[in-house]
């Protein structure tokens, strides 16, 4: 374990470590690497291969340089690309098997995972650094013929769809670090909505990276068939560490004819210390495509961790009328960078989309909203709205908006609009004058600035968000 | 296909240069050619792809400068003005008869600053090694200009698939005013490429006022690169009429260096056939108090294509900033195109700064509403094309030059 301050333990109180004996794949990026992890997966051929052509491809493609936060370099050889708790080398059957040390960390981290404790009716899937730890209520979801588990157990017992459905969205052949992912991804969800089923749970994945070293790479597949709707949830943390560890995910979104899928993620992955060292590189890759009529993907996120944030949920709007949301709060603290956003892909007829983004920049952060709507020849009768509201705290900070439009049909419609500004004196005042200290007042503001994004988030979630609002501007003010 | 390396001939060519001058030039060449044309890969140039522009366009750079024999140009009536006439970069002649001609300084440019600086733009490069022609101009403390300055910048038809490197100054001393009309006219109807970098200097509290005008079809390809720098409450406000050409691109960077400086860039542009037009702006908020104001609206129909990338930049000691831009655009036929990228970067908290961006096809109720009051659908169409793009001339204050302008606005508009 490298040397950890625990005062700061205050402030992130995801920050601790749980000692658990790991299962490690051989240091470094190799062909040998990724045939350690497929056979560990114990995966059929044809995933290998299709491993194995990422990693070609990965070996030829260069880190990208556009995004305005600069990252320290990242020795890909110096890196575990596969860690596991040694007990779950065989996989425990149910969950009295699992590790108790596991239970606890979970239950530290207020993720139910024993069924009949709980109570909030969410289906979980835990993922613990390179593989899934339990899947909760799987047998109520069966019934329904959903299908809701880690994705290397999709892979050996449902290849047809994995095999359809994988990298039909993020291609191998994308930017390096969903290449990187393609070829050394561990673990993560993968869900199935049969047509014409409505998923009568939320469905969550909570991620956690433990070991050190190490970088986590999961990939998340989700598939609503026509006609289905599913919501899905996604959180995360990890421990407090001086070095930068890298997570590079892909998820994959496929909504078919009049299916929706709602995806919400809340990111608190460790930020760094207040002097900006240590933290995630949270590098991630995420895409949905409505390919049915009438179909929607909605995405919603609260991101307020990892040191450096490259995000940029998108939706490609193919079948006609299909719909695609964006709401997103960013907020930046300290020495942390978060460069966010959307990519609306306009594609099929009378097809819509909404931007709603709001960052929020303290200490000696950065954060910069980037985004791009695309509305193609074909695609009459489109529309979009976009917003985005920035909020500065300290001259310290920075804010930035940077979107790209482009309008190739004369019947459609784009709108987009952006503010800077302040915490109004005036406000705070009131506050203050009402009893409210200083953190509470701002706090409160925020969430109120925030307030069109976190209403879009499940309730379990939008109170968590909530708090971690207010969290993370701790110490921002005064 | 054109051959893009250029070769360090040209520079000989030029007479009377300077040992230092010609390094100078030869170092900026080299630049150039290592850089290449600007290409969509270049981030400020992904929505204007001149190297593909000019692969389909032009057959070779052809750098010898034209003289005119004699030009052809309308003089603007029914306005009092001063002029300068302007032809093919060079000056040929001009009158200030309202002036006190003491107080005006009219030479042709000559570069005395062989510093070396970093620039995004490799067309700047170009520019400075091979800019033969251009002007300076610079006005005389406490002088205001009585009457408008008429820039007539007029381009010969000798011209035939030449490229033109103009490189003008102009420098305002300190508590002057000038209000200038830069009217370009084109004779030429063959191809050509005029690239323009020019140089404004604002000292404390001057005020200038530019008009940019150009409306007459043709087969120029234009680039101009115009940096402006404010002092202490110093005012720059231009309207940007820009129409015409097959390409046009226009890169302004303003830098608001002293206190309680403002700046207003106003466009109005209707586009029409394959025309591909941009413009560009990026206005840097140094220092605390300054206003900044942006508007452009454009109309594009045929296969024209318009493009805005403004970026409004907030220094952190520029407290109390307050930066507006607004871009938006008509889009009336099938295969038209806009772009735009509104950016901001900022970096202070006590600021007011926004931005808006839309873009859209034409009200199909207030057609309606005209048609039924017996008008047709063109009519209809071209009157809510003029009151879109003539709402920009009506910050103008002279009555003269907004009858002026909005005449040149309304042909435009087919």
């Amino acid at each position: 374990m490298k040397n950890q301050n625990f005062d700061q333990q205050k402030e992130y109180k995801y920050g601790f470590t749980t000692d658990i004996e790991n299962v490690k794949a051989p240091k470094g990026l190799s062909e040998d690497t990724i045939k350690f992890i497929s056979k560990v997966k114990k995966e059929p051929k044809w995933m290998l291969e299709w491993r194995l052509k990422a990693y070609e491809r990965l070996k030829v493609s260069k880190e990208p340089n556009w995004q305005k936060p600069k990252f320290s370099k990242i020795d890909y050889q110096d890196l575990y690309y596969y860690s596991a708790p040694k007990s779950m080398k065989d996989k425990p059957k149910s969950l009295d098997e699992i590790d108790p040390k596991l239970i606890e960390t979970y239950n530290k981290l207020g993720i139910p995972l024993n069924e009949q404790k709980k109570l909030s009716g969410v289906a979980v899937d835990a993922v613990f650094d390179s593989v899934s730890v339990a899947t909760t209520y799987k047998e109520e979801l069966t019934k329904k013929g959903i299908i809701f588990c880690p994705i290397s157990e999709a892979i050996q017992k449902h290849p047809d769809l994995v095999k359809k459905y994988l990298g039909s969205v993020i291609p191998v052949t994308d930017h390096y670090f969903a290449t990187l992912n393609s070829a050394v991804f561990t673990d993560g969800s993968f869900v199935y909505i049969p047509p014409n089923t409505k998923c009568p749970m939320e469905l969550s994945t909570y991620f956690r990276i433990n070991a050190s070293e190490t970088g986590q790479f999961e990939r998340t597949l989700i598939i609503a068939d026509k006609g289905s709707y599913v919501s899905y949830l996604e959180g995360c943390t990890a421990p407090m560490r001086d070095e930068n560890q890298l997570h590079a995910a892909n998820v994959e979104l496929i909504a078919l004819d009049d299916a929706e899928i709602k995806y919400s993620t809340v990111q608190n992955w460790y930020p760094g210390d207040s002097n900006g060292v240590g933290g995630i590189y949270n590098f991630v890759t995420k895409r949905g495509v409505c390919r049915g009529k009438n179909s929607k993907i909605s995405w919603t996120q609260v991101e307020t961790g990892s040191a450096i944030t490259w995000k940029y949920p998108s939706c490609i709007l193919q079948g006609d009328n299909s719909v695609g949301e964006f709401y997103s709060i960013a907020i930046t603290n300290n020495h942390q960078k978060a460069d966010t956003g959307t990519k609306m892909i306009h594609l099929g007829k009378n097809t819509r989309s909404k931007i709603i983004s709001k960052g929020i920049s303290a200490g000696k952060a950065d954060n910069t909203y980037r985004g791009l709507v695309d509305i193609h020849r074909k695609a009459t009768n489109s529309r979009n709205y976009t917003q985005c509201d920035s909020l500065l705290m300290g001259n310290k900070c920075g804010a930035h908006t940077v979107p790209y439009i482009k309008n190739k049909n004369s019947s459609s419609t784009i709108e987009h609009e952006a503010t800077t500004s302040k915490i109004n004196e005036d406000q705070l005042f009131y506050c203050n004058q009402r009893g409210l200290n200083q953190e509470e007042a701002v706090s409160l503001i925020v969430n109120g600035f925030c307030k069109d994004v976190l209403q879009q988030l499940p309730m379990e979630f939008a109170v968590e968000a909530q708090k971690l609002v207010g969290i993370s501007l701790e110490g921002s003010v005064g | 296909m054109i051959n893009k390396i250029i070769d360090r001939f040209e520079i000989k060519r030029l007479k009377t240069l300077t040992k230092s001058e010609e390094t100078y030039r030869k170092n900026c060449l080299d630049i150039f050619n290592r850089l290449g044309l600007p290409s969509k890969r270049d981030e400020d140039w992904k929505f204007s792809d001149v190297n593909e522009i000019f692969s389909k366009n032009f057959n070779k750079f052809n750098f010898e400068s034209v003289k005119s024999k004699n030009q052809n140009v309308e003089f603007i009536k029914d306005l009092e003005h001063n002029y300068i006439l302007v032809s093919n970069g060079e000056v040929v002649s001009s009158d200030f008869k309202y002036e006190d001609k003491d107080k005006i300084n009219l030479t042709q440019f000559k570069n005395e600053d062989f510093s070396k600086k970093n620039e995004n733009n490799s067309l700047i490069y170009l520019n400075h090694a091979l800019s033969e022609k251009g002007y300076s101009l610079n006005i005389n403390k406490d002088y205001k200009f009585k009457k408008v300055l008429v820039i007539y910048n007029y381009f010969s038809s000798e011209l035939n698939e030449n490229f033109l490197n103009i490189r003008n100054k102009i420098k305002l001393s300190k508590n002057s005013e000038l209000h200038i009309i830069n009217f370009i006219i084109v004779s030429s109807s063959k191809k050509f490429f005029s690239n323009t970098y020019e140089e404004t200097v604002l000292e404390e509290s001057a005020v200038l006022k530019n008009i940019y005008l150009q409306d007459n079809v043709n087969d120029g390809y234009f680039h101009k690169f115009a940096r402006y720098k404010l002092s202490k409450r110093s005012n720059y406000s231009s309207h940007i009429f820009p129409s015409g050409p097959k390409f046009n691109k226009f890169d302004l960077e303003y830098d608001l260096s002293g206190d309680e400086s403002e700046c207003k860039i106003i466009a109005a542009t209707f586009l029409d056939q394959n025309d591909h037009q941009e413009i560009k702006t990026k206005v840097n908020h140094l220092a605390p108090n300054c206003k900044s104001y942006q508007k452009v609206k454009k109309v594009v129909s045929g296969e024209s294509k318009g493009v805005y990338q403004g970026k409004i930049y907030v220094k952190d000691i520029a407290q109390k900033t307050d930066a507006y831009q607004l871009s938006k655009a008509i889009l009336l036929s099938e295969n038209s195109e806009f772009d735009s990228k509104p950016e901001l970067e900022i970096y202070a908290d006590d600021v007011k700064c926004s931005h808006g961006s839309s873009s859209g096809s034409i009200d199909e109720e207030s057609i309606y509403y005209l048609m039924s009051r017996g008008l047709n659908k063109i009519e209809s169409t071209k009157l809510l094309v003029e009151g879109f793009l003539s709402e920009s001339i009506d910050t103008i204050k002279s009555t003269a030059i907004k009858k002026f302008l909005q005449t040149k606005l309304t042909s435009q508009i087919k």
